[in-house]
C-alpha cells in the first residue's frame, strides 16, 4: 500500500469515525443522562436521510432541506420523549428496549409506506462537488473533507455545551445524580425532553449529511444502530468522550480492515470490542462508578 | 405438582390440551401444522433465554448464536449420507453445545449488565460472519440435510421424523419437557441460590456460594437447550442458515419473552404464540404489518407492566 492510498483510507476512515460519532453521541448522552437504552436510535439516522431526499425533492436546496430536516427531527424526538419514553423513566430496561424495537418497527413501516422500498439518492451540493488532489494522481472528494470538518465543529460545539455552559452543567449533574438534581429545582423533565430531541437530532443530522455519499435504502438504521453500539461501548457507556475515541478508533479500523484483510472485515469490529471488554469490561472512558 | 402459581396451572391445563388437540383439524393442511411446530420449536428456544434473562439477570443479545449451532453442529458432526441414531445425537449436540458455551460464559461472564449484552452480541456477530462467509458451510445460503436421523430407540422407533403430524408431537412434548425442566431447575435449592444471585449478588458472594460457579452452570444449561430447539428447527425444514444466529433472531426471541412476562418461563410459550399469532394476521392482512406489529410491541408495553403473564396472573388471582 503506498502512501498516497493509506491516506485516503486514513481520511475515509477518519471521516466515517466522525459521523459514526455523531449518531452514537446521543445514543450515549441519552443513555448517560436519562437511563434509556434508545434502539430506535438507528431510525432515526434513517429518518435523517429519508427527509433531506423528500425535501431535496420539493425544493432543490440541499442546505434548507437539511435545515428543515433537523427541525422536524428535533420535533419528532421531542414528540416522541413527550408521548411514549417519559413513561418509561421507572421501568425497567428491558421495557425500554421492547418499546424501542416497536417503534423501529413502525419507523420501518413508515418509510416504506410512504417513500417506498427503492434506493434512492441525493447529489452532492454544487459547491462541494469538486475534489481535491491529494498527490499528482490521487484525488479525493471535498464533500467528504466537508462532513468530516462539520462533524468536528459539532462534536466541538458538543464538548462547549456540555463543559462550559448552563445546561451542560445541568445534563452532568443529571448523569451522576438525578434525584438531586430534581431536589435543588430544577425541571428535570425539560431537562430530559431537551436531551432527547437533540440526541435524535444529532443521529438525523448525520442521516442528512450521509444522504449524498450513500444509497439511501430500507434498513439502513439497523446496520447503523449495531455499529454504534459498538462505540459507545468500546467508548464506556455514557461518555461523550469516550465515543469520539471510539468512533474514530472503530472508522479506522473498518476502513482499513476492509482493504487490507477483506475475508474477516465484516468480524473485526467485533473482535476489536470483544479484546476491549476483555481488558476493560467497562469500556475504555467508563463514566460509572 | 411443578406448577404451584394457579395462573401457571391454568395456562398449562389450557394451552397444552388445545395444542394436542389443534392438530387433528388441520390434518388436511400440512402448511399449518408446519407453522405450529416452527412456533413450539422457537418457544423451546424463547423459553431458555426466559430463563437466562428473567430469572438469572444475565441479559444475553447472542443467544441465537447456540440456536444456530445446534443446526451447525448436526452438520458438523453427523456423516452427511448415512442416518445417524437421533437420540445420540440430541445428547452429542446439546454437550457439544454446554461445552462451547463453557468457554464463552467464562469470557462473557466477567461483565453484566449493558456490557454483558454487547459482548454476547459481539461472540455472536462473529461466529455469525464466520458462517455467513465460510464456502465450506455454504456462505449465505446455509447447508442442506441430506439424510434426516434415524430415531428408534433400543431398536424400536416411535415416530417417523419426515411426517409432520409426529413432528409437531413430538416437539410438543419436548416443549413440555422443556418447561418441566425449568420448573425442577428454578424450584430446587439451585434456582433458589440462583434467584439470589440475581437479586443480589454482593450477599451471595457473602453467604460463601460461588456466584461465578452459579451464573456459568445456569450459561451452559440454557445454552445446551437452545441448540436443541435449533437442531430441531434443523430438522424440521432440513437446511441450516445463517441467519438463524443473526441478531434479530436473539431480539425477536427477547421480545416474545418480554412480551410473555420475563422469568415466568410460561410466559415465553405465551409470548411466541401471541407474538407468531400477531405477526400471521397482520401479514395476511396488509402488506405493511410491520405498522401494525409495532403500533401493538408498543401499546402492550404501555398497558402491561409485567408483560401478558402478568396479565393472566391478575384475572386469575382476582376470580378467587
Amino acid at each position: 500500500m503506498d502512501f498516497a492510498i493509506f491516506l485516503v483510507q486514513l481520511l475515509n476512515g477518519l471521516q466515517y469515525g466522525l459521523l459514526l460519532f455523531l449518531i452514537a453521541s446521543g445514543l450515549t448522552l441519552v443513555f448517560g443522562v436519562m437511563g434509556i437504552l434508545n434502539l430506535a436510535h438507528g431510525s432515526m439516522y434513517m429518518v435523517g436521510a429519508y427527509l433531506v431526499w423528500y425535501f431535496f425533492q420539493l425544493t432543490d436546496q440541499f442546505l434548507l432541506s437539511a435545515l428543515i430536516s433537523a427541525a422536524l427531527a428535533l420535533g419528532l424526538g421531542v414528540l416522541i420523549e413527550k408521548t411514549l419514553i417519559h413513561r418509561l423513566y421507572k421501568r425497567n430496561h428491558l421495557d425500554q428496549v421492547l418499546l424501542t424495537i416497536g417503534m423501529i418497527f413502525v419507523f420501518n413501516a413508515l418509510q416504506s409506506i410512504l417513500w417506498g422500498d427503492d434506493p434512492l439518492g441525493v447529489p452532492v451540493p454544487e459547491l462541494l462537488s469538486g475534489s481535491i488532489h491529494l498527490t499528482e494522481l490521487v484525488e479525493y472528494p471535498v464533500y467528504r473533507l466537508f462532513v468530516a470538518a462539520l462533524c468536528l465543529l459539532l462534536a466541538g460545539a458538543l464538548y462547549l455545551v456540555i463543559n462550559r455552559t448552563r445546561i451542560g452543567m445541568l445534563i452532568r449533574a443529571g448523569e451522576s445524580n438525578r434525584e438531586m438534581v430534581e431536589c435543588l429545582g430544577v425541571n428535570i423533565n425539560q431537562l430530559y425532553t431537551l436531551v432527547f430531541g437533540a440526541g435524535v437530532m444529532l443521529a438525523a443530522l448525520a442521516g442528512v449529511v450521509a444522504a449524498p455519499m450513500i444509497s439511501i435504502v430500507p434498513g439502513m438504521g439497523e446496520h447503523v444502530l449495531i455499529t454504534c453500539f459498538v462505540v459507545v461501548v468500546i467508548g464506556g457507556m455514557g461518555s461523550i468522550k469516550g465515543a469520539f475515541v471510539a468512533a474514530l478508533l472503530v472508522g479506522v479500523v473498518d476502513t482499513f480492515a476492509s482493504v487490507l484483510v477483506p475475508g474477516v472485515s465484516s468480524m473485526i469490529v467485533y473482535i476489536l470490542m470483544a479484546v476491549i471488554l476483555l481488558i476493560k469490561p467497562e469500556g475504555l472512558f467508563s463514566s460509572q462508578k | 405438582m411443578f406448577f404451584l402459581k394457579k395462573a401457571e396451572n391454568w395456562f398449562v391445563w389450557i394451552f397444552f390440551p388445545l395444542a394436542l388437540l389443534l392438530p387433528l383439524f388441520l390434518e388436511q393442511n400440512e402448511f399449518y401444522v408446519n407453522k405450529l411446530t416452527s412456533v413450539v420449536i422457537f418457544a423451546m428456544f424463547v423459553m431458555s433465554l426466559d430463563y437466562l434473562v428473567g430469572r438469572c439477570g444475565m441479559i444475553t443479545l447472542g443467544h441465537s448464536m447456540f440456536y444456530g449451532l445446534g443446526g451447525y453442529l448436526f452438520i458438523m458432526i453427523a456423516p452427511e449420507y448415512e442416518a445417524v441414531n437421533f437420540w445420540v445425537y440430541t445428547f452429542y449436540i446439546c454437550v457439544i453445545a454446554a461445552l462451547i458455551a463453557l468457554v464463552v460464559g467464562v469470557i462473557v461472564l466477567r461483565t453484566s449488565g449493558i456490557y454483558m449484552i454487547m459482548i454476547t452480541l459481539a461472540i455472536a456477530q462473529m461466529c455469525f460472519y464466520f458462517f455467513s462467509d465460510s464456502v465450506e458451510f455454504g456462505g449465505n445460503d446455509g447447508l442442506f440435510i441430506f439424510t434426516k436421523p434415524d430415531t428408534s430407540l433400543f431398536g424400536l422407533s416411535f415416530f417417523n421424523l419426515d411426517d409432520p403430524m409426529h413432528f409437531y408431537y413430538f416437539c410438543l412434548l419436548s416443549l413440555f419437557n422443556c418447561l418441566v425442566f425449568w420448573k425442577v431447575v428454578t424450584g430446587s435449592r439451585f434456582g433458589r441460590i440462583m434467584e439470589a444471585v440475581k437479586d443480589n449478588p454482593a450477599r451471595t458472594t457473602a453467604l460463601g456460594y460461588n456466584v461465578f460457579l452459579f451464573r456459568l452452570i445456569s450459561y451452559c444449561m440454557a445454552s445446551a437447550l437452545a441448540a436443541y430447539a435449533g437442531y430441531l428447527f434443523a430438522l424440521q425444514y432440513g437446511y441450516v442458515n445463517p441467519s438463524m444466529m443473526s441478531w434479530q433472531t436473539s431480539g425477536t426471541a427477547l421480545v416474545m419473552s418480554i412480551l410473555g412476562g420475563m422469568g415466568s418461563l410460561y410466559g415465553a410459550i405465551l409470548g411466541t404464540v401471541v407474538y407468531e399469532g400477531l405477526h400471521y394476521t397482520f401479514e395476511h392482512l396488509t402488506q405493511h404489518w410491520l405498522l401494525l406489529m409495532g403500533s401493538m410491541i408498543i401499546a402492550m408495553v404501555m398497558l402491561f407492566k409485567s408483560g401478558l403473564a402478568g396479565v393472566i396472573d391478575n384475572l386469575v388471582e382476582r376470580r378467587k
